[in-house]
């Protein structure tokens, strides 16, 4: 029943994310006979620098379907949705109930270790955070016929996972935070406030920019053909855990 | 595992930041009784009742449950395994209705008793499907309590568990308790700072003040042996030192002597007599005015 | 017989029960062989400890006043113990009666009465008889 509890707290973020990032894919998908008819009105500026470069290559990608759906969803609204929700579905922690309304006194009664509280608590959240990343990467093969091209079933899977792995860095990072903080806030705000810097900084990257969290969340290095970011994928993956262990050790010394 | 305490501090103390919430506890609690836990707002009973229940570890000192260490986390879960609990909030989940709360609750107990779970649905008239946000708080500390009371739990641990009920909800709730008591085997530790509930249903009492346990005994033997005496004297009340054990406090007030003993009064007269009063009045002491005296005689 | 607990007095309600149970024998309430009410039952209507409860009823059949038939529940005493119990107190209540009545006629208030009644069962004896 601890996993229906979770799935009630967590169930609103959960459905909101989803259908975000459901409106999103189809939103690209089917504005790209739009966005083809109006690419050659696209008047070709230098603007120099990093900047510069990138819009241009922006242009130039939109032309190819694959290209669009990389640089203008993945690498933009899908990173960026699914980086808020990772953030979301990691607060609100049993530390946070304990302030005030989420019965936590009445949780830490039961005869349950704080281990397997954290733990199923834990694994709700990833296990929604895997649907909101593999999910719509994986409708674009179902989708994108209707607007007559396609786009392959591996690509999708690829991107789904990069998409999970990095966004749990993400995640843990809100739990982690959550189980030092009190209040549901300064954890999210935290952690939505490194992600910005972080974003605002990558264009500037340049080439590097692929091995960045936001570079291995949307796939660039496996978009550009260098093959799936596996150093990335494990560090993630290593960051992530590292994080959620340091987050069980806290809520096992907290005094309620 | 025939302890006769399930319940037995040591020394317990515990410091939150730079506050030392619980200053050298030892109380213990005999199988079968109906403990209650005496003392002001922040006196530490909360706490000791978090210490109990693994949700906070001491500082130091020892606290022991069922003859298993409180803060040993696996022993924890055995301990909660068999205890029944009531939060002074009495916070439970929001967004569930009574019903799911029951159906989350009872899989985590292997000795639920559905037959009480009936009964007490009855009896509390609680409505399955409203959520819990939408009870009062009467109704909150009722569940609370079912939830509490059908575990097959030996021991129910319950912070204030009357406190903001109008006293017809509050004779429910002891009803039953002492009805609950009185048809399972269970031992009940309650705190609270109602007096005359803890008169009404306890057998034994501990008063805590600042951290420290300032009282602590069967409640009957405690009536039978505070005693206040009041002696009156011709000239002004002399200031004797009294040798008798038991002088809990002595007041000089013009030719009025008065003195509270939790040693009964033989001895305390014995040697008053050479002082030649003029008249002596002995009472018997409320648990009110045990408790008053004690917690406000510290601060002195 | 209603029986009735008063909590806050300072008096253990034990021997509350204890004199209530004795005062009703002695005033025929309650007759020799009679059930008394069950021990649960009767904490439960009381609403206090049920250890409370069967302290009295221990204290009474130590006292030989009731018998405590395992099974069967609680009886009044038919032995001729509990009889001169009863009649100790029917006499012990015509003495304290005359007293009181004494006291009154010569203008000591109910209070002075009661004060005066424990300061002698506390033993204070100005006159120097030791009661110890």
């Amino acid at each position: 029943m601890l996993w229906y509890k979770s799935w009630l707290e967590t169930r609103s973020r959960f459905l909101v994310g989803l259908a975000v990032v459901l409106l999103s894919v189809a939103g690209a998908v089917f504005a790209y006979p739009q966005v083809v008819k109006l690419l050659p009105l696209v008047p070709t500026i230098e603007v120099g620098g990093e900047l510069g470069r990138r819009i241009k290559e922006g242009a130039e990608l939109m032309r190819d379907y694959r290209g669009y759906v990389w640089s203008q969803w993945l690498r933009q609204s899908m990173t960026n949705m699914l980086s808020l929700f990772a953030v979301l579905l990691g607060t609100g922690g049993l530390l946070s109930q304990a302030s005030g309304g989420g019965g936590a006194l009445f949780t830490l009664s039961l005869p349950v270790s704080r281990n397997q509280l954290f733990g199923v608590r834990t694994a709700t959240g990833l296990a929604e955070l895997a649907a909101l990343a593999f999910v719509p990467p994986l409708l674009l093969p179902l989708l994108s016929p209707s607007v007559g091209h396609t786009y392959l079933f591996g690509d999708a899977l690829v991107h789904g996972a990069c998409l999970f792995v990095a966004a749990t860095v993400l995640f843990s990072m809100a739990c982690l935070l959550s189980t030092v903080f009190s209040d549901v806030w300064r954890p999210a705000l935290i952690v939505c406030g490194l992600a910005s810097v972080l974003g605002i900084c990558e264009p500037f990257f340049g080439d590097l920019s692929r091995y960045s969290l936001f570079g291995i969340m949307n796939g660039e290095m496996y978009f550009r053909g260098g093959g799936l970011p596996w150093l990335g994928l494990i560090a993630s993956a290593a960051l992530s855990m590292a994080m959620l262990y340091a987050a069980t050790r806290n809520i096992a010394r907290q005094d309620f | 595992m025939a302890d006769a305490f399930v319940i037995e501090t040591t020394d317990l103390r515990k410091l939150y930041d730079d506050v030392e919430a619980v200053r050298g506890l030892s109380l213990q609690v005999p199988r079968g009784s109906i403990f209650g836990f005496l003392g002001r707002n922040g006196a530490g009973k909360t706490t000791t009742i978090k210490v109990l229940l693994g949700m906070a570890r001491p500082t130091s000192g020892q606290a022991r449950v069922f003859g298993l260490a409180a803060d040993a986390p696996q022993a924890s879960v055995d301990i909660r395994r068999r205890t029944g609990f009531v939060s002074d909030e009495k916070d439970l989940y929001d967004y569930m209705t009574v019903e799911e709360m029951i159906r989350f609750t009872s899989p985590l107990f292997p000795r639920w008793r559905a037959d009480l779970e009936q009964r007490y649905l009855r009896k509390f008239e609680l409505p399955p499907d409203r959520k819990v946000k939408a009870l009062s708080r009467g109704m909150r500390t009722k569940l609370a309590l079912l939830l509490a009371l059908c575990r097959g739990a030996e021991l129910l641990v319950l912070d204030e568990p009357t406190s903001g009920l109008d006293p017809a909800m509050t004779e429910e709730v002891l009803q039953a308790l002492v009805t609950h008591v009185a048809s399972e085997e269970m031992t009940v530790f309650f705190s609270s700072h109602q007096i005359a509930e803890v008169d009404q249903i306890a057998d034994r009492i501990a008063i805590i003040d600042r951290g420290r346990a300032v009282v602590n005994g069967a409640l009957d033997d405690l009536r039978e042996n505070y005693r206040r005496i009041e002696f009156v004297f011709d000239g002004d009340a002399p200031e004797p030192a009294f040798r008798a054990p038991g002088v809990e406090r002595v007041q000089r007030k013009g030719r009025v002597l008065t003195v509270l003993s939790s040693a009964g009064a033989g001895r305390i007269l014995d040697e008053a007599r050479a002082l030649n009063p003029v008249s002596v009045d002995v009472v018997p002491v409320t648990l009110k005015e045990i408790f008053l005296e004690t917690v406000v005689a510290a601060e002195d | 017989m209603v029986f009735r607990a008063n909590p806050s007095s300072g008096v253990p309600i034990y021997l509350q029960l204890m004199e209530q149970v004795k005062h009703s024998i002695e005033t025929g309430a309650l007759r020799p062989g009679e059930q008394l009410p069950g021990m649960r039952p009767l904490a439960e209507e009381l609403v206090i400890n049920p250890n409370t409860v069967a302290k009295a009823y221990r204290e009474l059949e130590h006292e030989g006043v009731i018998e405590l038939r395992h099974g069967a529940g609680a009886f009044v005493s038919g032995t001729p113990r509990a009889k001169k119990l009863t009649d100790n107190l029917r006499a012990g209540q015509t003495i304290v009666s005359g007293i009181v009545e004494k006291l009154r006629a010569r203008g000591v208030t109910d209070e002075e009465i009661r004060r005066l009644f424990e300061a002698e069962l506390a033993g204070v004896n100005k006159t120097g008889a030791d009661r110890g």
